[in-house]
């Protein structure tokens, strides 16, 4: 069986720099992906990296922007290494040949997004999550770390409280695995396929969240889903917000102004949240809302929003040169995950989590555009530095051997089973649905109960499911089936933790508590596993130099 | 309408029985050419931009000194490289000035970007007319099954067609024109491995096996190409791919102008269609009966 | 709409042959050719095996043949390719299919743009602040990594249905991306690699991978670039293959010295009298005929000395 020093899950920006940060430490690294690391999630990203690199910028107004945007949910230390890491990370990019856009002194050009109070984010086009992942590739090539790619982590190898390895499923063959190793990073990234539709990728089903989690790590702030506000109306499509910061307007079908009043100073480039729900007001009042992205000019659109503009000629038949297009909000990124320290550890030992699984506290209770792809970066660095530190001092693992054969009798029961696929397929449409309707944008408790319930008594039906399989090689049935089984365990969380949190914060609006609650929930909501449904808990906020205030764009 | 004609090199070197051919038919058509004598090579492909686009800007400043502003050329190739290069050099107007400022002003000549560069079967086509074509065919060849072979300069990029995707067409066009009948096959727009003859021997000839193998299985008696590089290929190194293959194809490949030739009556002797690698003797019989 | 889609099923393992297997689909307008998919693994058979991941345009991993061209099924629209309410998916061609719609991609694309080792090598150390680049001298670059391996320029390649080995349109596009970074210093060594047999010598330049690449890149204008630049460094082969070296050189000194080509000498020159008589008979059959022209007799142009000052000043400017 394979055996490393430290194995990290998942193919993406956080998940390669984790890789490559251990190497560089002398580890013998290697990569499981579910995906080719290049079909990974980072790539759809598209607005750009913040970074205070301006000489008239600092560290302490980016890391204050991010707390602010956060609705002063985000951890302030976490906050501080995100922003005063920024700059190396992206000039470490730079280094690498990430092509970033020049301003005409043929320096990091700068564009704004939102919620930032300057033009702060370099970027490449509308393709910066795309060129990343790309240049971090090329180093993972470069490296020569082996990367065990269309494997499926089925399991995480549990020793004594310990995590020292995988176990997972190579599809090619069928055949399970498993990888033995001093440590393990989790970068699976997050959960976003718990609603339908939604920007998430089809992988994105909180894999490494629902392992860890059943391996007795913690989850965090799993209540905040943010929505992206300008997806293509009934398509899924998003339409970077970068369109937005470079001048696009909302409107009604009226011509009306839709964030006027809302954000009379930032407009268009207010925060997300404040965004999506402008938004989701005005539809919800039967008008339309449209994304008039001519103010940019067809020169620039064509230059730096080439792709954008393809995918939605491709998919709407609409120029977006030429006309405003209808933009609704979608799930889009998911804050929570395994909570983890500033060096990525979970609290379980040789487990470390970064990216989009994990929950730093950076982001709080929203998100900022340009600091998603930047915390990947600079907590998969740590993660993956922690990580082969760690893996140096740690014991190998007993045990993988009977592990893995428990593993091949579940499967096998699974497959025994037997079940059709409109079954589970009736499982995740109804998880889908309730997600949508009951934890979705706008919540109360009375929802939010009934989502439990519902989802509790999916969980049972899934849990009597089968597969359907024609053999092992390849079989997609089995594959899904895993991932609901994640799917269905998170969205518990998600439901449960925004039951518990009764107040309106960031991304979380509750109907029933309508205000910011400084009193009662200035602290994240924490979730572990019980065989009766999460054990919910709370850990405080980390302040240091930014007291929760107005939030005023 | 007067013609500047740009012959090509391969048109007297490797295939110069295409030569005469053209300039022949071009005579019984009428139309009115002037051969370029003083240019250069275009480049073909194998020489650098950095060299081929300055002695092609020279080329079209030549035909603008005489007057003239419709290219003709009898070669795919040239076509394609000729027509990539003023398409360069007639978008950017300041990469146009940069060559005439380097290269062309010591010798007095400056390109305009007045040039349209066109193939004799896109001139054929589009300006002569097919009606007029038909009107001239003496010797309809009549029950002449002939597959037609592209090149892919004529076909590709999409900027070479200039908007007229009919482009595609025309050969098999003009084969009906000449009263033939087509015979199609997935082949006619693909490669001839020409280009990777010297870099790639066994993919060459593996494709020239392939090709000229389908049209032949598909029933062509022969096979026409405006192409002379395809010709040297399909038809030179037809023998040792077949033999490469181990099967036998035999299929003979005429230029343009000598299938147009031989329905304007000239003789298979007058079209030297004997310089050929793979023997035309039994095509030369069967349009000889025609009357 | 209701519709049928024919869809290729195969499990090369269990001995049996590949069918189009028909299955009855129900899709809102505006659906994709990746919704139909995923219908039919909900409603018909969760096994059927194909690959998806951003499902919108992002990552390029669900290309598939529909209805016998090659397409993103994620930003396909089933309205644009159904005929007659049917809709076939099968996969690439010129691959190995490892079951269903999925194909050994692995082989198409990953070992190749592995091959290209497209890693920065930097010429210089990072000034404090990053690289000072004029922003033209990057825009070529980002369009160029604009390429998400779809592979539809190595489905409609000339070469690789003769030659799966070719590296390909959408490797030498990634070997663009660092041979014409300004921040990589290793030009020279790059080029000579990628100037080995399977390289960018072998490619026939027909613009096919132009069109077919959904992103505008135009892989074999990329693949030009290659080879001018490595003709510009003097890098015009790689160690195994010196006769396409010789074809170059032999090319432009003809060209240059009589502004025309002497195809005799091109023929000696490039293979040399010892392979000349390996291809003999060719060379034979060819003599006979006129069409082998005898070498260095050729008469210059007139204006010959023209198109050698152009040649010059190229070389001077180089």
């Amino acid at each position: 069986m394979p055996d490393h020093t430290v194995v990290v899950v998942g193919g993406g920006v956080a998940g390669i720099r984790a890789a490559l940060a251990a190497r560089a430490q002398g580890a013998d690294v290697a990569l499981v992906s579910k995906v080719h690391p290049l079909r990974s999630h980072s790539c759809t990203s598209q607005g750009g990296l913040n970074a205070a690199l301006a000489p008239d910028d600092s560290w302490e107004t980016h890391a204050q922007d991010t707390v602010a945007g956060g609705d002063f949910l985000g951890d302030q230390d976490a906050v501080e290494t995100l922003a005063r890491e920024a700059p190396d990370a992206v000039l470490e990019l730079d280094r690498w040949g990430a092509p970033f856009n020049r301003d005409e002194r043929g320096r990091l050009a700068l564009r704004r997004l939102a919620g930032a109070n300057r033009a702060r984010a370099c970027y490449a086009d509308d393709l910066t999550g795309h060129v990343v992942l790309q240049v971090l590739h090329e180093q993972l090539l470069a490296a020569r770390v082996p990367a065990y790619v269309e494997w499926v982590v089925t399991s995480l190898l549990m020793d004594d409280g310990a995590c020292r390895g995988v176990v997972a499923l190579e599809l090619a063959t069928g055949t399970l695995h498993a990888i033995t190793a001093r440590a393990v990073v989790l970068a699976t990234g997050g959960f976003g396929r718990v609603y339908e539709p939604t920007g998430a990728s089809l992988g994105l089903t909180g894999d490494g969240l629902a392992l860890a989690y059943r391996a007795g790590a913690v989850l965090m702030d799993m209540e905040m889903v943010q929505y992206h506000p300008t997806a293509l109306t009934g398509t899924g499509a998003l339409l970077t917000e970068a369109l937005l910061g470079e001048g696009a307007l909302l409107v009604t079908g009226g011509g009306e102004r839709v964030m006027a009043e809302a954000a009379p100073r930032l407009g268009e480039r207010a925060p997300r949240d404040l965004l999506s729900r402008s938004i989701a007001s005005r539809l919800k009042a039967g008008e339309a809302v449209l994304l008039d992205a001519r103010p940019i000019g067809g020169a620039r659109l064509g230059r730096s929003f080439g792709v954008t503009r393809h995918l939605v000629k491709a998919v709407a038949g609409l120029d977006l040169a030429k006309e405003p297009v209808p933009v609704e909000p979608v799930p889009h990124r998911t804050m929570g995950g395994v909570r983890v320290d500033l060096h990525g550890a979970t609290g379980l030992p040789g487990l470390f989590a970064a990216g989009g699984c994990a929950a730093t506290g950076v982001h709080g209770a929203n998100r900022l555009g340009g600091n998603s792809l930047l915390e990947a970066l600079v907590f998969g660095r740590r993660a993956g530095e922690a990580a082969a530190r760690a893996a140096a001092a740690a014991p190998t693992g007993q045990g993988a051997s009977s592990r893995l054969a428990d593993e091949e009798r579940a499967l096998e029961a699974l497959t025994a089973r037997g079940g059709g696929p409109d079954a589970a397929a009736a499982i995740r449409q109804a998880l889908t649905r309730t997600m949508r309707e009951q934890v979705g944008l706008f919540r109360e408790a009375a929802g939010l109960a009934e989502a439990t319930r519902t989802i509790v008594g999916l969980q049972e039906r899934h849990r009597g499911l089968g597969v359907t399989a024609s053999g092992r090689r390849w079989n997609s049935a089995l594959v899904s089936h895993l991932e609901l089984g994640h799917l269905l365990e998170v969205a518990r969380v998600v439901a449960a933790a925004a039951l518990a949190r009764q107040e309106s914060r960031g991304v979380h609006a509750r109907r029933d508590f309508p205000e910011r609650d400084d009193t009662g929930w200035l602290r994240h909501t924490l979730a572990s596993f019980t065989p009766d449904g999460p054990k919910l808990d709370a850990q405080p906020v980390v302040i240091t130099r930014w007291p929760p205030g107005r939030r005023a764009y | 309408m007067s013609y500047a004609f740009y012959p090509g090199c391969v048109s007297r070197g490797g295939c110069p029985e295409l030569y005469p051919s053209a300039v022949k038919v071009a005579g019984r058509l009428g139309l009115g050419l002037e051969e370029l004598t003083d240019v250069g090579c275009n480049g073909a492909g194998v020489l650098s931009r950095a060299v081929s686009d300055p002695i092609n800007a020279r080329t079209f400043a030549k035909a603008e000194a005489r007057g003239l502003t419709q290219l003709m050329t009898i070669c795919s190739t040239c076509t394609g490289v000729m027509g990539g290069a003023n398409l360069r050099l007639k978008e950017a107007p300041a990469y146009r000035e940069r060559i005439n400022r380097e290269f062309l002003a010591e010798e007095r000549l400056a390109y305009q970007g007045s040039v349209d560069v066109k193939h004799l079967l896109w001139l054929l086509v589009e300006d002569y007319g097919l009606d007029r074509l038909r009107a001239e065919v003496r010797r309809p060849l009549k029950g002449l099954r002939v597959s037609p072979f592209y090149g892919c300069y004529i076909r590709r990029p999409d900027g070479i067609l200039e908007g007229k995707p009919a482009r595609k067409r025309y050969l098999e066009m003009v084969i009906e024109a000449l009263g033939a009948e087509v015979t199609d096959f997935g082949g006619k727009g693909k490669c001839c491995g020409f280009p990777v003859l010297t870099a790639n021997e066994p993919n060459s000839m593996a494709m020239v096996a392939a090709h000229t193998g389908e049209a032949k299985s598909k029933g062509a008696e022969c096979m026409v190409t405006p192409c002379p590089l395809c010709h040297l290929n399909l038809d030179g190194g037809q023998p040792r791919a077949a033999k490469m293959k181990g099967t036998a194809i035999d299929l003979p490949i005429l230029h343009l102008p000598q299938l147009i030739g031989l329905a304007l009556g000239f003789s298979a002797e007058e079209l030297h269609l004997k310089r050929h690698i793979v023997p035309t003797r039994q095509v030369a019989e069967k349009v000889s009966l025609l009357t | 709409m209701e519709l049928i889609f024919k869809v290729y099923r195969h499990d090369p393992t269990a001995g049996t042959k590949p069918a189009l297997e028909s299955y009855p689909v129900s899709l809102p307008d505006g659906a994709t050719v990746l919704d139909g998919l995923l219908q039919i693994r909900d409603r018909h058979d969760g096994g059927l095996a194909f690959r998806a991941a951003c499902g919108r345009g992002f990552c390029g991993e669900c290309t598939l043949r529909i209805n016998r061209s090659g397409k993103l099924a994620c930003i396909t629209r089933v309205a644009q390719v159904a005929k007659d309410g049917e809709v076939t998916v099968e996969p690439v061609r010129n691959i190995t299919v490892l079951k269903d719609l999925v194909y050994d991609v692995d082989e198409l694309l990953w070992q190749k743009i592995a091959w290209v080792e497209p890693w920065l090598r930097p010429a210089t150390a990072q000034p404090d602040g990053g690289y000072v680049i004029p922003d033209a001298e990057l825009e070529p670059i980002r369009k160029a990594m604009s390429c998400y391996y779809c592979g539809l320029c190595d489905e409609g390649c000339s070469v690789i249905p003769f030659d799966r080995r070719f590296s390909g349109p959408a490797a030498l596009t990634k070997a663009f991306r660092v041979v014409f970074d300004p921040r990589d210093g290793a030009a020279r060594e790059r080029l000579k690699r990628l100037g080995e047999p399977r390289g960018m010598w072998d490619c026939v330049h027909c613009y096919e991978a132009n069109e077919h690449c959904p992103r505008g890149i135009d892989p074999t204008d990329r693949i030009f670039d290659l080879r001018d630049k490595a003709v510009e460094l003097g890098v015009k082969s790689g160690t195994a293959n010196p006769q396409v070296a010789r074809h170059y050189d032999s090319f432009a000194a003809s060209v240059r010295q009589s502004g025309w080509l002497d195809e005799g000498r091109l023929a000696l020159e490039t293979w040399g009298l010892g392979r000349l008589g390996e291809l003999l008979p060719m060379a034979w059959r060819a003599l006979r005929r006129g069409k082998l022209p005898v070498p260095y007799l050729h008469r210059k142009r007139p204006g010959a000395e023209w198109i050698r000052r152009i040649f010059d000043k190229v070389e001077k400017r180089s």
